[in-house]
């Protein structure tokens, strides 16, 4: 998936109009919710057919984070 | 010998919290947003003096109406909320219903899963010839488990209550089964009160990222892993259910699985490719009532003229325990 994709697709999600890049903090936008992590998770099984554990998610900070949660080589 | 499902009432207590209540208590929820993302606008709850067992008493008088009592002769109550520790509360429904004293009642201890076991165990009894008329009812009262400030699962959950008479017959109304379970005591879980370790009126109050709070006296639930285990686990039962009565979705005329809320099975719906027409999915004035769901659903879509004689309707449950099962009805 290209990286800029995933970046619009990640705002659809949040439901936000935020510029994002690999170094964006998740937790600092408030609609980074209970709700948004189940549509991620939605998402990574959707495009990535990717499991994510919740465990694994409370560790994630920056968008860069996530990236590396599905795997770097999945992007371009 | 067959067995059909004659017919369904439910039940929701009086009380009544809308998402504009639930605005009012918690800073930063709102309304709209809550009733958007869950599909949810209110839910019932029941009052301090009101149990699962009360429910349980009204909904089946209520599907009692015009039915001889009498010719009842095996009770089967799915609760997580029992009235006691002991006796069980379906000895003691029995006993508030007047039924024969020659007949059986028994407690089924399932969460979302528990209105599909019950017709599972039915349908059983009925082919074994111990039972001609089984009385199942759901009743829940997840309220009385979750903690006041713990918005999350107060939005989510509602109360609620279902019974079915479920009577022997000579077309088989009740197809097979596909049942499952993979136990869990991390995901979904009530920690404290029972037999692990004693309530504790001192046990310390545990916020979540959200802002929910709990003790472990309290219910627990771990959306996304309990999302990641249902989207993993249900597509394969939903196929073991078509396949073990030789069906495809184009034979089905409707679909009904547990209301656990909007986004998830809206999600399992479109993994699985069912029409959206042939989908049930309504939990806007209810909340997800557990075991009632699925029997809320089929009353409703009967009333509805959703589903009519001569359907084929598909039903799955799952949740806590993990436990899962579907099956096939001919309406």
């Amino acid at each position: 998936m290209k990286k800029t994709d995933f970046f619009n697709a990640l705002k659809d999600i949040l439901e936000v109009d935020v510029d994002m890049t690999d170094g964006t903090n998740l937790r600092q936008i408030p609609e980074y919710d209970s709700m948004a992590v189940l549509s991620m998770i939605a998402f990574f099984d959707e495009k990535f057919q990717k499991k994510i554990e919740a465990e694994e998610f409370a560790k994630v900070t920056t968008i860069s984070d996530l990236i590396g949660l599905i795997g770097a080589d999945r992007f371009e | 010998m067959g067995a059909k499902i004659l017919q369904i009432e439910y039940h929701l207590p009086e009380r009544l919290v809308t998402n504009k209540d639930l605005e009012a208590e918690f800073e930063g929820w709102n309304a709209e947003k809550i009733e958007k993302k869950t599909g949810i606008r209110e839910r019932r709850v029941v009052r301090e003096d009101e149990t699962a067992l009360d429910m349980a008493l009204t909904v089946s008088s209520r599907v009692l109406a015009g039915f001889d009592k009498d010719k009842i002769d095996y009770l089967i109550l799915n609760t997580q909320s029992p009235e006691y520790i002991m006796p069980s509360s379906s000895c003691l429904l029995h006993n508030r219903l007047g039924l024969r004293t020659d007949v059986g009642a028994i407690d089924v201890n399932l969460g979302c899963s528990g209105f599909v076991y019950g017709l599972s165990l039915s349908k059983g009894l009925i082919a074994a010839g111990i039972a001609k008329n089984v009385l199942l009812v759901t009743s829940e009262t997840y309220s009385k488990h979750i903690h006041p400030k713990d918005k999350g699962n107060r939005t989510i959950f509602g109360d609620g209550a279902a019974a079915a008479i479920i009577q022997q017959s000579d077309q088989e109304g009740i197809l097979a089964f596909s049942l499952g379970t993979q136990g869990n005591e991390k995901d979904i879980i009530v920690p404290w009160g029972a037999t692990k370790h004693r309530y504790d009126p001192g046990a310390e109050e545990i916020a979540d990222p959200s802002g929910s709070i709990r003790t472990a006296n309290n219910f627990y639930m771990n959306g996304p892993d309990v999302f990641n285990f249902t989207i993993q686990a249900i597509p394969p039962v939903y196929h073991d259910i078509l396949e073990k009565n030789a069906l495809t979705v184009a034979d089905v005329d409707y679909v009904i699985f547990h209301q656990a809320n909007e986004y998830m099975i809206e999600y399992l719906r479109k993994k699985l490719q069912i029409p959206e027409e042939k989908f049930y999915k309504n939990m806007l004035l209810t909340g997800n009532t557990v075991a009632s769901t699925i029997p809320i659903a089929l009353k409703d879509s009967l009333d509805r003229g959703l589903i009519k004689k001569g359907n084929k309707v598909l039903i799955l449950g799952f949740g806590v325990g993990y436990s899962w099962g579907g099956t096939v009805l001919n309406i």
